[in-house]
């Protein structure tokens, strides 16, 4: 009896270790189905609730950077041949770029755009090409009043995201962080082109930030 | 001596008497097997409870469609998994000690016991209509007490709703089939009007059993406690539909197209209703026509925007032509 408990004590070492290393192989493959994500950049919804709060986010980014885009059409169908024509055409990539990204994860992830498109569309333009008719100043104001409107914006879902679980959503901070970083830098070159020197520089910028304000709201629920 | 022994031996019989009496379980046979189906279906309703949600969205049209099939590939497994598990032994004991599976394997919930009686009130609606009487025919042969549609707050609207829940349910398996499919190159993808119509005409199908009494059903799901989720069934109805269609666009075509689509079965479905032709031919040729009609509307919009454009191109040109000839183009 007694030889038997030993031999189980000197066995046990040996089982525990290999009992161990198996549950150490069990961690690391599931870490690493964890890690190589087989989805894109949002993961798959838990709840409904869950799935509002990230389609709500992603259909307000994606009329932002449609808007943006359409704001920066407008500046370049007036500014377009004089000299601040590149540096508006330059900014304007980009944001087509990030325009793309978001039609990508949209239709990936089967969220409805927002109804007031073609509203944003014309609003868009309009703002921009008024904006261009002050002047340069007067669009590179508009840009400042934009961008900083955008930036405060996305940096408030990086809040939210952050609060709820940060390893959950990686991928979608990661896309939402480089973006306002490129929006920040168009603000920086707005500022750098003379912004500040347009006439009634506060009213401006005030009014077009309170419009992007009221755009985000509706745009989040219709 | 004997007398004592003979008091022994009665007592020993007496305690093996007192022992059977006492060993049957608590409950009866009858209970302990209403208990065991009990769980089984309410792990058969998960499925079908789950399945009834709209499917969850996540990243391309590939993966999403891979988390679909790993999704429901898992609930089978659990499914069967546990399923010998319950059937073991009746002793109420082990379903406690049993952690492998889901956590409400053994309860059922309100939803599940819901759907359930639905399910069984489906069979009663030819002989007694979308009513409350096919509810409680349905609860009482499931050994139900008829008095179980108290829970149902919307009445018969809530037999219509599960039944259409149940059928986009059965649509959207079929399409992600389909999609499966032509992933795997084994068919060949579908032209997307075609594919538009064999959607909507295996939907519509659906309906024939209960071809007679539809009428009344589309009417309760106009009433104005039902019309919202009816609306939200029909929205997510379309969804699926265009999204395995392969519609991928995040503008205004979103919401043009579904409209279409909406519009379009809503009117299919009206003239099945009223369709007496052999298998319903006059419906399909209807449905046929209206998808022609909306393919020939957008390839209409299509030229008369290219044609726009070119007009526009042309007075531009016009415009240059005649600064130049005026001289007003040349600056001095």
């Amino acid at each position: 009896m007694q030889t038997a408990a030993l031999r189980v004590f000197c066995h046990w070492p040996q089982s525990n270790s290999t009992a161990m290393i198996r549950q150490c192989l069990k961690c690391r493959a599931l870490t690493l189905q964890q890690s190589s994500r087989a989805y894109g950049v949002i993961p798959p919804p838990r709840d409904s609730e869950e799935k509002e709060m990230v389609h709500r986010m992603l259909r307000v980014d994606h009329a932002g950077e449609y808007g943006a885009n359409r704001i920066y059409a407008g500046q370049m169908a007036v500014l377009g041949r004089s000299k601040t024509g590149p540096f508006i055409q330059e900014m304007w990539d980009q944001e087509k770029k990030h325009l793309e990204k978001f039609n990508e994860i949209l239709a990936e992830n089967r969220v409805r755009p927002t109804a007031l498109l073609p509203f944003w569309n014309i609003a868009g333009f309009v703002l921009g090409a008024s904006s261009a008719l002050l002047g340069k100043e007067g669009a590179m104001a508009c840009t400042v009043a934009v961008e900083e409107s955008i930036t405060e914006h996305y940096n408030s879902q990086i809040r939210t995201l952050m609060e709820k679980d940060p390893e959950r959503y990686t991928e979608l901070l990661q896309v939402i962080k480089e973006f306002r970083d490129d929006e920040m830098e168009h603000h920086d070159t707005g500022l750098a082109h003379d912004a500040e020197n347009v006439p009634g520089y506060w009213l401006l910028k005030n009014a077009i930030q309170l419009g992007c304000k009221a755009a985000i709201y509706v745009s989040q629920r219709i | 001596m004997a007398a004592l022994l003979r008091g022994l031996r009665a007592g020993r019989a007496l305690r093996g008497l007192s022992s059977v009496v006492a060993a049957p379980t608590a409950t009866n046979p009858q209970c302990g097997s209403l208990r065991r189906g009990f769980r089984c279906a309410g792990l058969r309703l998960q499925d079908e409870s789950k399945s009834d949600k709209p499917p969850s969205s996540t990243s391309s049209s590939t993966t999403y469609h891979e988390h679909y099939q790993a999704r429901s590939a898992e609930q089978d497994t659990v499914a069967s998994a546990s399923d010998p598990a319950a059937d073991q032994s009746t002793d109420p004991n082990t379903s406690y000690q049993d952690q492998s599976g889901e956590q409400d394997e053994e309860y059922e919930t309100e939803e599940q016991l819901q759907a359930r009686i639905l399910t069984a009130a489906l069979e009663f609606v030819p002989l007694h209509g979308w009513s409350m009487e096919a509810i409680a025919a349905g609860a009482e042969s499931l050994g139900l007490s008829s008095a179980s549609t108290g829970m149902f707050e919307k009445g018969s609207g809530d037999l219509v709703l599960h039944f259409i829940a149940q059928c986009n349910a059965q649509l959207t398996e079929i399409l992600a089939e389909q999609h499966n499919q032509v992933q795997l190159g084994q068919a060949e993808p579908k032209k997307t009007a075609d594919f538009i119509r064999d959607a909507v005409e295996t939907r519509l199908r659906m309906y024939i059993p209960y071809i007679e009494t539809w009428p009344q059903a589309m009417s309760l799901l106009l009433l104005p406690h039902n019309i919202p989720d009816s609306l939200k069934h029909l929205s997510t109805l379309m969804d699926d539909i265009w999204y395995y269609a392969g519609d991928r666009s995040t503008d205004m075509n979103w919401y043009t197209k579904r409209a279409a689509l909406t519009g379009i079965y809503n009117t299919t479905e009206l003239v099945m209703i009223q369709d007496s032709s052999p298998d319903y031919q006059d419906t399909w040729a209807f449905l046929d026509n209206r998808i022609q009609d909306v393919v020939n509307m957008a390839t209409t919009a299509k030229q008369v925007q290219s044609t726009g454009e070119a007009v526009v191109q042309g007075l531009m040109g016009a415009a240059v032509t005649l600064k130049n000839l005026t001289g007003l183009n040349q600056r001095r």
